[in-house]
């Protein structure tokens, strides 16, 4: 099974902060950081959706599951794509 | 007086909640408070009447005192949004050329970045300052120790309903932005103009999702704080099923969006699900330009029945609202703005700026007490956008129907000519979004030697394996052939400006970028 949290990284990384991860920690906070907005938010969603061939329904589009890498890889786990990280 | 809004209140409903904001909740009494003391603190450090202050803060309790505050001291407001880059905050700066600025440690980064070292400057307030500012030409306090009892007295002001108020800066699409000047007068009779048609009372609960530093955010405050209501401020949009369900915890009445808001709302949260628990929602408002009928339809179809949709239309440059449609004639009126709101006159005029009839087309143009100033130190802006009776001219193409509604048809620098033919984009982009196929759509027009301007739809589909041939066989069924896109390009998301808008000019970037 793939190590989902580099995939995650290097995404935010060339999409969102314009290839400098910037001081980027795992549990950054998109929101608070201002590194994704909304447009930038449908964006991280299709980018999901088709890199882990998942669904996401519209309730699970909340900060827990979203805000941060962490909670990202968190969420990746719960949908059964990669194995909780160690 | 704007902030006779707040005291007023304060006066009427020490104790009642004015605002929620997380775990944080804020009475009339402590908001006025703070702000009576933010004013002396301004005072005190050598702010003067008239004087201007930036303000860069994302929507919280302390940019609701800040902005209070500075009225208060009989100061100018000018709200910057915190997202600025540091060459934009730059010109920013030296053209408002402030004598203070209130932020919070988010921007300190930024201001160290963009040049803020002009003469006038003599004060900055941080919420939570993490740097080291002791070098600094301007004094720099805490906005924690400016907020907090002064000993100093608050020396009554002689600002009066025609001084100027705020600095709105436009994120107009072409060119720098222009300083939309506002006076006391301009922002309290649109204000009460719009607390007379929502029905505003204390039982209101707003929610804020809109910036303040934007004046349609802005109204949001005024309005509620004007009837004594309350607003929720939920920074967190970008995660729609939060909103959502805080709207449902906190009985919210009203809720305000931008097109953008809504497409998003639509077709990424549980909007139609939670329906039956919206129980307390009165309306939805609109405005922040043309929202695409298919829209609005598919909006009223997941609202609660007895949530109204009010369209409404409006500028910086009035203050916020020009013009609303009443809720009860949704239905068949929907493409239309509505009618003038109290106090304001709207007209339609040629070319030659003579009045046309029912059903012409011409520019819109607006008077009345909420119209501004004029644009900060632009003199040839304001002659442009102001006639020599006041009136504004909008820059939007309308015309109005037998019953004296108003519909917007085109801004008068967007038409394009395509093969001799004038087109609207906007026609092409309600076509397209009534496939249903679509979250969003903007239709650009590219320079082409032989048709003057060649069609491209730049679209975000819902689901991904949708086909150009659909949404081109859809278009040649309904639209003269001259109108239909040469060419469809499918993005994840379209650039928006900081108000939600659409940005066109960034979208004809990314559509350059694409084909090269």
């Amino acid at each position: 099974m793939p190590d989902v949290k580099p995939t995650l990284r290097q995404f935010i990384i060339d999409n969102f902060l314009f290839g400098d991860d910037n001081g980027l920690a795992d549990d950054t906070s998109f929101l608070e950081e201002g590194i994704i907005d909304s447009t930038g938010m449908l964006e991280l969603i299709t980018f999901l959706e088709e890199t882990f061939s998942i669904q996401l329904d519209d309730e699970e589009l909340i900060p827990e599951n979203l805000d941060s890498i962490n909670n990202l890889v968190s969420f990746l786990s719960k949908k059964q794509v990669v194995q909780q990280p160690q | 007086m704007i902030h006779h809004f707040l005291e007023n209140s304060a006066a009427r409903y020490p104790d009642k909640t004015a605002v929620i904001h997380d775990a944080q909740r804020a009475t009339y009494r402590e908001i006025n408070d703070r702000a009576d003391n933010l004013a002396r603190c301004l005072q005190a450090n050598g702010i003067a009447l008239g004087d201007r202050i930036a303000l860069l803060m994302e929507n919280s309790v302390d940019y609701i005192i800040a902005y209070y505050g500075i009225l208060k001291a009989g100061c100018v407001a000018a709200p910057l949004s915190p997202a600025l880059k540091p060459d934009g905050l730059t010109y920013l700066v030296d053209n408002l050329e402030p004598a203070a600025m209130i932020c919070t440690f988010k921007s300190e980064r930024l201001l160290r970045a963009a040049s803020i070292n002009n003469k006038n400057l003599k004060l900055l307030i941080i919420k939570n300052p993490k740097q080291k500012w002791e070098e600094s030409p301007f004094r720099v306090l805490s906005f924690e120790d400016s907020i907090t009892a002064q000993t100093s007295a608050l020396t009554p002001m002689d600002a009066n309903p025609d001084s100027l108020a705020s600095i709105i800066y436009t994120s107009g699409s072409t060119g720098k932005p222009k300083g939309v000047m506002l006076s006391h007068g301009n922002i309290v009779s649109n204000t009460l103009a719009i607390c007379d048609y929502l029905f505003l009372t204390p039982e209101d609960i707003q929610m804020v999702v809109l910036p303040f530093f934007y004046v349609m955010g802005k109204s949001l405050l005024n309005t509620h704080f004007a009837a004594g209501g309350a607003v929720v401020i939920n920074n967190r949009f970008l995660y729609p099923a939060d909103v959502v369900k805080q709207m449902i915890a906190e009985e919210v009445t009203g809720f305000s969006g931008v097109p953008s808001t809504y497409a998003y709302l639509l077709h990424r949260s549980p909007l139609a699900k939670y329906r039956d628990r919206l129980h307390a929602l009165r309306y939805c408002s609109q405005a922040g330009g043309h929202m695409a009928t298919q829209l609005k339809k598919d909006l009223k179809s997941v609202l609660p029945e007895h949530t109204q949709i009010i369209i409404m239309y409006g500028a910086t440059e009035a203050a916020a609202r020009l013009a609303y449609l009443e809720p009860d004639r949704f239905e068949p009126k929907m493409a239309s703005i509505g009618r003038a709101i109290p106090g304001v006159e709207l007209k339609i005029v040629d070319e030659a700026g003579g009045e046309v009839k029912n059903g012409a087309s011409g520019e819109l143009l607006a008077r009345g007490p909420n119209i501004m100033k004029g644009y900060w130190r632009d003199p040839d802006a304001t002659k442009a956008a102001l006639d020599e009776n006041g009136c504004y001219r909008t820059g939007d193409l309308a015309f109005k129907d037998s019953e004296g509604y108003f519909y917007i048809t085109g801004r008068k620098d967007n038409i394009l000519k395509v093969s001799g033919h004038r087109v609207n984009p906007t026609d092409i982009e309600d076509c397209l979004m009534q496939t249903r196929q679509l979250v969003e759509t903007a239709v650009i027009g590219v320079p082409d030697d032989l048709a003057g301007h060649r069609l491209v739809a730049l679209c975000v589909p819902l689901e991904n394996e949708l086909s150009e041939s659909v949404l081109q066989k859809h278009c040649h069924q309904r639209l003269p052939k001259h109108q239909v896109p040469g060419e469809f390009v499918f993005l994840k998301a379209l650039p928006k400006s900081g108000s939600g808008k659409i940005d066109t000019q960034q979208c004809a970037a990314i559509y350059d970028r694409f084909s090269n």
